[in-house]
């Protein structure tokens, strides 16, 4: 039997991967193995939190427009905003809300003057 | 450049033991990563940054003020604290007083005002909260007695577990010798089982001060009444 030598495949396969783990801790972007473990693991993560992005950034808008109401005496609670926003048929969402919450929080009362003079 | 330096390497290499330099005779060319797969971070890092100005076609540039087009994009972006926008000594102080307070209802509004989340510059990764510092004004004569009240049989029946870790080490005392031992920790305790457990909630918790006894050393701090929202948290009867 000659000497027959795998070649480069593996190789190749290998070094595409490291370049996902450049920025991994200690052996983890150092090893082939522990790469391959670690680099699926990290698409897996970024695959499951690509949806979960979308649910906890919905939640912190609507911790802060919760806080908002509460601080600018604008309605009680965020239920009672939200009620009213659709009642009014107005469609701010909730990302729009939170950042004129954050930055400019005299719109919030132009914001429910508007929902209390629509009618 | 690249050849010229080899072709003077291999001549001497010939003269000179080969591990040597053997470093020199190949030019190495150094990738950041293989061809097939351009890193796009770069791109995306600069969409982000771009100024709304860029993005807003000519016609729908009135509908924007003058600092929102040319300023960071608040728009598109939720809104993350800066250093600036969570400084220690700039945070308020609150001050409470425990007496005859219901110690659930207490401690929920405590680590509400703690973590921040009254506020709408919550953010759950930062500590945006304020300090709380629990007093209790006592007029009765036990000396140095925290006043903190439990409705029902709470105040006999409520234990208080601790474990040391061997075997046959689990002690236990009831809410009131708790009290006449250490009254803070009745406090510390509640308020610590509703922050967030984490090194971020670790932290908060140093925000809480409690004190047996009406005094407290933070009047420097000039602590505001801290405002109750809760209607059944005053003891009554």
């Amino acid at each position: 039997m000659t000497r027959v030598p795998r070649g480069y495949i593996a190789r190749r396969r290998r070094t595409k991967m490291r370049s996902f783990a450049s920025n991994f801790r200690g052996a983890h972007l150092r090893l082939n193995r522990m790469i391959i473990q670690q680099v699926r693991r990290a698409f897996v993560s970024s695959h499951r939190d690509r949806g979960r992005q979308k649910r906890d950034f919905r939640r912190l808008w609507i911790t802060r427009i919760n806080a908002a109401t509460r601080v600018y005496n604008v309605f009680d609670s965020y239920s009672k905003l939200i009620h009213n926003l659709y009642k009014k048929e107005l469609i701010l969402n909730r990302k729009m809300l939170a950042q004129v919450a954050v930055s400019n929080p005299n719109n919030l009362y132009t914001i429910s003057n508007k929902i209390k003079t629509i009618d | 450049m690249a050849t010229a330096v080899a072709a003077s390497a291999s001549l001497s290499s010939s003269f000179a033991p080969r591990n040597h330099h053997r470093r020199l005779a190949r030019p190495v060319t150094r990738r950041a990563a293989p061809v097939g797969l351009a890193v796009r971070c770069e791109q995306s890092d600069k969409q982000k940054r771009k100024p709304l100005a860029a993005l807003v076609p000519r016609e729908e540039r009135f509908m924007f003020e003058g600092d929102e087009l040319c300023g960071p994009d608040i728009w598109n972006t939720t809104w993350y604290p800066k250093a600036a926008d969570h400084v220690t000594t700039a945070k308020t102080w609150y001050v409470v007083d425990a007496t005859d307070k219901i110690l659930g209802r207490l401690a929920s509004t405590i680590a509400v005002h703690i973590r921040g989340k009254n506020e709408p510059t919550y953010t759950p990764s930062v500590d945006m909260g304020a300090f709380v510092v629990v007093v209790s004004s006592s007029q009765h004569t036990i000396v140095n007695a925290e006043k903190v009240a439990v409705s029902g049989k709470k105040r006999t029946q409520k234990l208080y577990r601790r474990h040391s870790g061997r075997p046959g080490g689990m002690k236990e005392e009831t809410f009131d010798q708790l009290q006449k031992r250490i009254p803070e920790r009745i406090i510390e305790h509640a308020v610590r089982g509703m922050l967030p457990k984490g090194r971020l909630g670790r932290r908060l918790f140093t925000h809480l001060k409690v004190y047996k006894g009406a005094e407290h050393p933070h009047e420097a701090q000039k602590p505001v009444p801290l405002p109750i929202r809760d209607k059944r948290i005053q003891k009554t009867d």
